[in-house]
């Protein structure tokens, strides 16, 4: 019997950006570069930076806890490899600013490079012998946070809150931002350790429905883990086929296109008994809680039209984006832009010495053709008022509006038009005719405000 | 680092887009009007199309080489108000008022403000407007389709209304709210008003014409239906109403939709999106607006036509309607 794989669900605005995943799709993840020498962040994630725990020139193993902090909303950070602490340094790094790293230089004997655990994860897997305590705090101490991008460290999502009760986990494996392919292999290659990693959430954060969105282009993915939770008998987890359109893969466009509800303007999901985990990070859980081993390699798409040999690759956090790029032999001399993630959120780099993090999913190489000429000059002329902004933004709001005042320096207007409902898609500046970088002046007037109000060091 | 690498805010892509391109898809909707109306009036046709392109692309370079500015010829949009004020005057108007009305249309209605995307009021209305204020009687001066025997006779001094020759639908249907009888035989002229032999402003006749570039523009997105459906509506619900009050002195309201400017402006005019409303709702209430004011001038006013000032007025009150009509976000207000 043929399954039904055309979503139905989505959420209103958006727009359809080239997917060019094929670049990718087909590549089966394969083990990363063995790195000389690795800069593992301390500030991987959302929340409190971690104090390095280990000192100058000490010897560390593959798997031991490097940084800690003591705070809540915060995540420790572990070795990838067996190697000695070189320095610990601070390192700057596209998309988290400056900050501390250790840098540790790699043994040159006995540092096997880390296989994926996708092999030991059967059928009758029971997440029935972990207490939902033991699981908190297996995710927590291997410092696993939301690998789809925003980083916020796992355990204080799963951890059941008495003040705001879960009701429904949504597993997000959309992967709306174009090229990116890690997600998609993940859920083919490594389908049982995901399941095993959704019913361990489920039971830590108490949720009683499951639902796996999957966008509506990825057919195979979608079969693959009906069939898988058919064959184990988890009928209680439901695979939802969403329909492609991008930003499907943000977390409130995806709650919005299942439940049917909105997360509130400057909430969390929480608050309407929702916990959002990408499928990496329900692997991760996995992972940590019935291995036992932390966070420290995860799976990079390294794609783009100016990469030699385009794949996904299983590397260790660290790993500078150079050396990974070497590894897929190297940019092409057509290389125009390197992204530190898709083309629609990523953050662009000319500094290959910044590391993978846990957030990192992709690294993508664009060439001029792939930016349009318009916006390689970033040549910008007059807002028309056309109103295609307004009809994409997914969050209803007035970009044109927001990025204009901020262009004037009018934030109390910018504000009033709730410039911090934005979630800096990118759909705004995709589709403006007149090609402003209208989600640029957004997130300028995002920090602007918020050093106006003194949350944020100049 | 690396050479030849350039580091821009997200996102690296966009689509194939340009305001040049909207502009494009605006004239290439404007060639069926404009084929109309080489059919009906012939030369006079493509002189006054061509006499309004250049003044007004040679007045906006003027305005840029005083103003010290870049060239923004290349956005076309100089383009399309000639055009559109091409198609809105009378095909008899003189070479030497088309330039006056082109040149005052990007000068004034336009550049003045600032350039394309500043100006307050459509910049074509604007010309049309002053056209209308200096030389009255030019402006209302209508000739007969070139397709119609001229030899038939001429309005009849007696008020008895000779089909197809005398001046527009809409100048008839004043007669008839005078006289409170004429109506029904104006209301013969629908078939006319649709194909686009009769009488009245260069592009404005040919009902097929304008809803076949207006469909093109709804086809390829890039006006909204949202302002074409609200002015349209309101104008057919406002003439049926006094339709259905007496038939005899008040034409049918599909004659309204017909005739005039109603369709150019609908489609063309109206849905200018620099001088329009941003958000949904905004287009609704600015295109009742449009639609209900062009009604009342028809219907209450001494002008026959009434699009024009319909729609600058309805243009002063945009930013009034931006304010008023916020967008919420999807997950509701803050709580500040």
């Amino acid at each position: 019997m043929k399954i039904n794989t055309k979503g139905r669900f989505t959420f209103p605005g958006g727009t359809h950006p080239p997917q060019s995943k094929e670049l990718t799709s087909e590549s089966e993840i394969r083990l990363g570069p063995a790195s000389t020498q690795v800069a593992v962040m301390l500030s991987q994630h959302t929340g409190a930076v971690c104090q390095p725990i280990v000192k100058k020139a000490e010897q560390v193993r593959a798997g031991q806890k490097i940084g800690d902090s003591n705070a809540f909303v915060s995540a420790p950070v572990h070795s990838p490899i067996n190697g000695k602490v070189k320095e610990i340094a601070l390192q700057s790094h596209a998309v988290l600013g400056r900050s501390p790293a250790v840098i540790i230089k790699a043994d040159s004997e006995n540092n096997p490079l880390k296989q994926p655990v996708f092999g030991k994860f059967t059928g009758d897997f029971n997440e029935g012998k972990y207490s939902a305590e033991q699981i908190c705090t297996a995710v927590r101490e291997a410092g696993i946070v939301g690998m789809g991008g925003a980083g916020f460290p796992t355990r204080v999502k799963i951890e059941p809150n008495p003040r705001l009760p879960k009701e429904t986990l949504i597993i997000n494996g959309c992967e709306c931002e174009p090229y990116i392919t890690c997600d998609y292999r993940i859920m083919l290659e490594w389908t049982g350790q995901i399941i095993a990693g959704v019913k361990l959430a489920k039971k830590a954060s108490g949720c009683s429905k499951v639902f796996i969105g999957i966008e509506d282009n990825k057919p195979q993915a979608i079969e693959v883990m009906r069939k898988a939770l058919k064959e184990t008998g988890n009928d209680d987890i439901k695979v939802v086929a969403v329909k492609t359109k991008y930003p499907q893969g943000g977390e409130r466009q995806l709650i919005k296109a299942i439940l049917n509800k909105n997360v509130p303007t400057g909430g969390i999901p929480p608050m309407i008994g929702v916990v959002a985990l990408n499928v990496a990070t329900a692997a991760a859980i996995a992972e940590a809680v019935v291995c036992g081993q932390p966070l420290t390699h995860r799976v990079v798409t390294v794609t783009g039209e100016a990469i030699a040999n385009p794949g996904n690759y299983y590397t260790a956090i660290g790993t500078t984006i150079g050396e990974l790029i070497e590894f897929c032999g190297g940019i092409t001399q057509k290389a125009a832009k390197v992204v530190l993630g898709g083309p629609m959120m990523g953050i662009a780099t000319a500094d290959l010495n910044a590391p993978i993090t846990k957030t990192s999913g992709a690294i993508t190489v664009l060439t001029k053709e792939q930016i349009g000429s318009a916006k390689f000059a970033r040549r910008q002329t007059a807002c028309i008022r056309c109103g295609r902004c307004i009809e994409v933004c997914p969050e209803n709001l007035n970009p044109t509006k927001i990025a204009h005042a901020v262009k004037n320096n009018f934030l109390d207007v910018a504000e009033s038009y709730y410039l911090n409902a934005c979630t800096e898609c990118g759909c705004c500046s995709y589709v403006c005719p007149a090609n402003i970088e209208i989600t640029g002046y957004i997130k300028t007037g995002k920090i602007l405000l918020a050093r106006q109000k003194k949350k944020m060091p100049e | 680092m690396l050479r030849n690498i350039t580091v821009s805010c997200s996102p690296h892509i966009s689509e194939r887009l340009s305001t040049r391109t909207v502009m494009l898809d605006v004239i290439i909707a404007l060639v069926p009007a404009m084929i109309a109306a080489g059919y009906y009036f012939r030369i006079r046709a493509a002189i006054l199309i061509a006499t309004c392109v250049i003044s007004a692309v040679a007045t906006e370079w003027l305005c840029n080489a005083i103003r010290k500015k870049s060239n923004s010829l290349d956005d076309l949009s100089a383009v399309v108000t000639g055009i559109i004020l091409a198609l809105s005057i009378p095909p008899a108007l003189p070479v030497w008022a088309a330039v006056i009305g082109s040149c005052f249309a990007i000068a004034i209605g336009k550049m003045i403000f600032g350039g394309l995307g500043a100006n307050i009021f459509n910049p074509a209305m604007v010309g049309r407007a002053f056209l209308t204020a200096c030389f009255g009687m030019l402006m209302t001066t209508w000739t007969v389709p070139a397709t119609i025997d001229s030899a038939m006779p001429k309005i009849a001094a007696d008020n008895k209304i000779n089909a197809r020759t005398q001046a527009t639908p809409l100048a008839w249907s004043k007669q008839a709210i005078k006289t409170k009888t004429q109506a029904k035989v104006v209301n013969e002229q629908i078939e006319a008003a649709f194909t686009g032999e009769v009488g009245g402003c260069l592009g404005e006749t040919s009902t097929f014409a304008l809803l076949l570039g207006g469909l093109y523009l709804l086809i390829r997105r890039t006006i909204n239906p949202h302002i074409p459906l609200a002015v349209l509506a309101s104008a057919f619900i406002f003439a049926g109403i006094t339709y259905l009050i007496n038939p005899d002195a008040y034409i049918s309201p599909l004659l309204h939709l017909t005739s005039g400017g109603m369709l150019i402006c609908a489609f063309f005019i109206a849905t200018d999106p620099v001088t329009a409303p941003l958000t949904a709702k905004g287009m609704w209430i600015f295109g009742i607006g449009v639609g209900t004011i062009t009604m009342l001038i028809r219907i209450i006013g001494e002008y026959p036509g009434g699009v024009m000032y319909a729609v600058l007025l309805m243009n002063a009150v945009t930013p009034l309607i931006d304010r008023l009509c916020k967008l919420v976000p999807a997950g509701g207000k803050p709580n500040a």
